[in-house]
């Protein structure tokens, strides 16, 4: 078997977030996975020790003092720099870089607009799984941002885990985590539906009286 | 589910192209303080910017990468999917403005395109956006179309069955319930024939004249694991 | 209190201004900024944590001795990033001169799938990256690790997104047949 040992263009654009035109299925895999890997390390990167800001103020103070030249640098009018937005916005709190470094901690869920409805259009859901082998189970989905701690599970004696949230009247998509890394469909829901990421979503649509089920 | 505010920010987009730019940096704001990296946040918004120039909702494009970041997709593939459900918003949105909505809000936008991602066509949207009686009835009549098509129902079936309760001037609320009671019914043993039939034979889910009154206003209705609905006996029986 | 600075992130050019003015301490801004915006490039383009906080200290510091040369000070980030770049470069140089090539990690050879716990594959991919050259392999990570966009990426270095888009692809394929594990 002939082993392809680079990517296509195809792959690359693909790669680079531009429109591509036809992978097949392997090149797809080889391609997400050496992203993957690639994201896999990076979150495993330690950070720098910050200790070393102190050492390099220390050296800094026995220096001679930086002087500016001939003041022409005062008339240097600041040019505008596309990327300074994003490295503001990236720096504006500390804390976040912690987390490139660190796993990825549960965020708690911001308040949603469901808090602000009246009551008619906010009904009470309740989740269940069953799953005695699991340490933690979750609920993500449209409703909560999609964020894997918001919507924690409490766990029976017969290993079923089970959350009562507040909804709005709708349609919302969503899936049970498991472990905080495996994503599981709810057999309940009222149907699954493709995510657009070669994976399912489950489905339910909640009308004022809550859901009903048998 | 989108919210006012992405209708109120589609129209602003549509009227005032030079506020894409600020709407742009709003986007990429909010994906980066959810984790995605500078560089994918960055093309994402632009996609989603471009899409808001083209009168399609660019929330939902948000929340699509979101929740691929949230579920360890790689980001080619997120920037691949958000492209993709633009696109799909696109034809969407053509569907829906066919069907006699001028200026379609980004809710219904989106409720088409997730409609024709889980099998409808464009035709079947037109009929249901056609049958609302007001456009804010549209988004949930193709959610609710859409789940009870991927309930079993059919497409033809679902979009009958939507039609129906929306030409009999059943309210929202009748209707988000349709995929509730056609999947009690299922766990019943019911066909997808039946179940239809019992639906519109009824006319609506079986409220009008065994309808409680007075219950839902003092508490949020809890829903326990046995059913709740005690409609007019012989009518819908589907207790455990 | 800082004096002569706005609001709770005063921008480079504000800082650099401030220390070129003498207020020396201020320096810090910029040093827990960089610090923490680049650590991670470093640390993934050296391959070793203790080369890449000495790479770090030693850029900060140099930059601080040149700041005078800085023209743009609204720049600093592009500008110190260039410094950072020759220092873990000197860093991956000294590192080969003193650990021979053939004692790193074999990527990819005899691993099969079984193989691959997560530990094996980022040790797979930081041996892989060793072997780029290191305009690919600051390519690599600023893109994949980094997260950056081309365009971002063309600001920091200084060179074209299309040359380094060219960088990007090299990297990728090389990665590609050094990593075997990756089939």
């Amino acid at each position: 078997m002939i082993e392809r040992d680079a990517f296509s263009a195809d792959a690359h654009r693909y790669l680079d977030g531009e429109p591509f035109r036809e992978l097949e299925g392997g090149e797809f895999a080889t391609a997400d996975r050496l992203v993957a890997e690639a994201r896999e390390y990076a979150e495993r990167l330690p950070a720098l020790d910050p200790a070393l800001d102190e050492v390099v103020m220390a050296a800094v103070r026995r220096r001679t003092p930086a002087r500016r030249r001939g003041g022409l640098a005062w008339h240097m009018a600041p040019r505008t720099v596309r990327i300074r937005p994003v490295w503001v916005g990236v720096l504006a709190a500390a804390a976040a870089l912690v987390l490139w470094v660190a796993p990825r901690a549960p965020v708690p869920a911001a308040p949603t607009g469901a808090a602000l409805r009246p009551v008619a259009d906010t009904v009470y859901v309740r989740f269940e799984l069953s799953a005695p082998k699991a340490r933690t189970v979750s609920v993500a989905g449209s409703f909560n941002g999609w964020q894997v701690g918001a919507l924690a599970m409490a766990r029976d004696s017969s290993g079923l885990w089970s959350a009562t949230a507040a909804l709005p009247v709708g349609e919302h998509r969503y899936e049970f985590v498991v472990d905080g890394t495996r994503w599981v469909p709810d057999p309940t829901a009222h149907a699954q539906v493709d995510d657009g990421f070669g994976g399912r979503n489950s489905v339910i649509v909640v009308g004022p009286k809550g859901l009903v089920r048998s | 589910m989108t919210t006012i505010r992405t209708l109120l920010v589609t129209s602003l987009m549509l009227a005032a192209p030079a506020a894409a730019a600020a709407q742009d940096a709003g986007i990429e704001a909010r994906l980066e303080a959810r984790g995605l990296p500078a560089g994918l946040a960055h093309d994402v918004a632009a996609i989603a910017a471009d899409a808001s120039a083209r009168g399609v909702p660019d929330q939902p494009l948000a929340n699509k990468a979101i929740e691929g970041w949230a579920k360890r997709v790689p980001a080619p593939r997120i920037l691949s999917a958000v492209r993709q459900f633009a696109s799909q918003m696109s034809s969407a949105r053509d569907a829906v403005r066919a069907a006699g909505i001028a200026s379609p809000s980004g809710t219904v936008i989106a409720a088409a395109a997730e409609a024709m991602r889980s099998g409808m066509r464009a035709e079947q949207v037109r009929s249901v956006v056609r049958a609302a009686a007001a456009a804010e009835i549209a988004a949930p009549g193709l959610s609710v179309a859409a789940a009870l098509a991927a309930q079993g129902l059919g497409g033809d079936q679902a979009v009958k069955i939507v039609v129906s309760a929306m030409r009999n001037h059943q309210s929202m609320a009748d209707l988000l319930d349709l995929p509730s009671i056609a999947r009690a019914m299922h766990d019943q043993g019911l066909s997808p024939g039946d179940i239809e039939h019992r639906i519109l034979d009824g006319g609506d889910g079986g409220d009008r004249d065994g309808r409680r009154t007075g219950d839902h206003g003092d508490r949020p209705p809890l829903v326990p694991p046995v059913s709740r609905h005690d409609h007019a006996p012989g009518h819908l029986n589907f207790t455990r | 209190m800082i004096n002569g600075l706005s609001g709770v992130h005063p921008s480079d050019g504000d800082v650099v201004r401030q220390v070129l003015a003498g207020d020396v301490e201020v320096y810090r801004i910029l040093v827990e900024r960089y610090r923490s915006e680049f650590g991670r490039y470093a640390i993934a383009s050296v391959g070793d944590r203790d080369a890449a906080q000495d790479a770090m200290q030693e850029a900060l510091i140099r930059a601080f001795d040149a700041l005078a040369t800085c023209r743009e000070p609204d720049r600093f980030g592009a500008w110190f990033f260039r410094i950072l770049t020759n220092q873990c470069r000197n860093a991956v140089a000294r590192r080969r001169d003193t650990v021979p090539v053939e004692d790193l990690d074999p990527p990819g050879s005899e691993r099969t799938d079984q193989d691959l716990e997560r530990g094996e594959l980022g040790a797979a991919l930081e041996a892989a990256l060793a072997r780029l050259t290191p305009e690919q392999r600051e390519a690599f990570v600023m893109k994949h690790v980094d997260g950056r966009s081309y365009e971002e990426m063309a600001e920091l270095l200084g060179v074209g997104v299309d040359a380094l888009k060219m960088r990007v692809h090299r990297a990728r394929d090389a990665m590609r047949a050094m990593m075997g594990a990756l089939r």
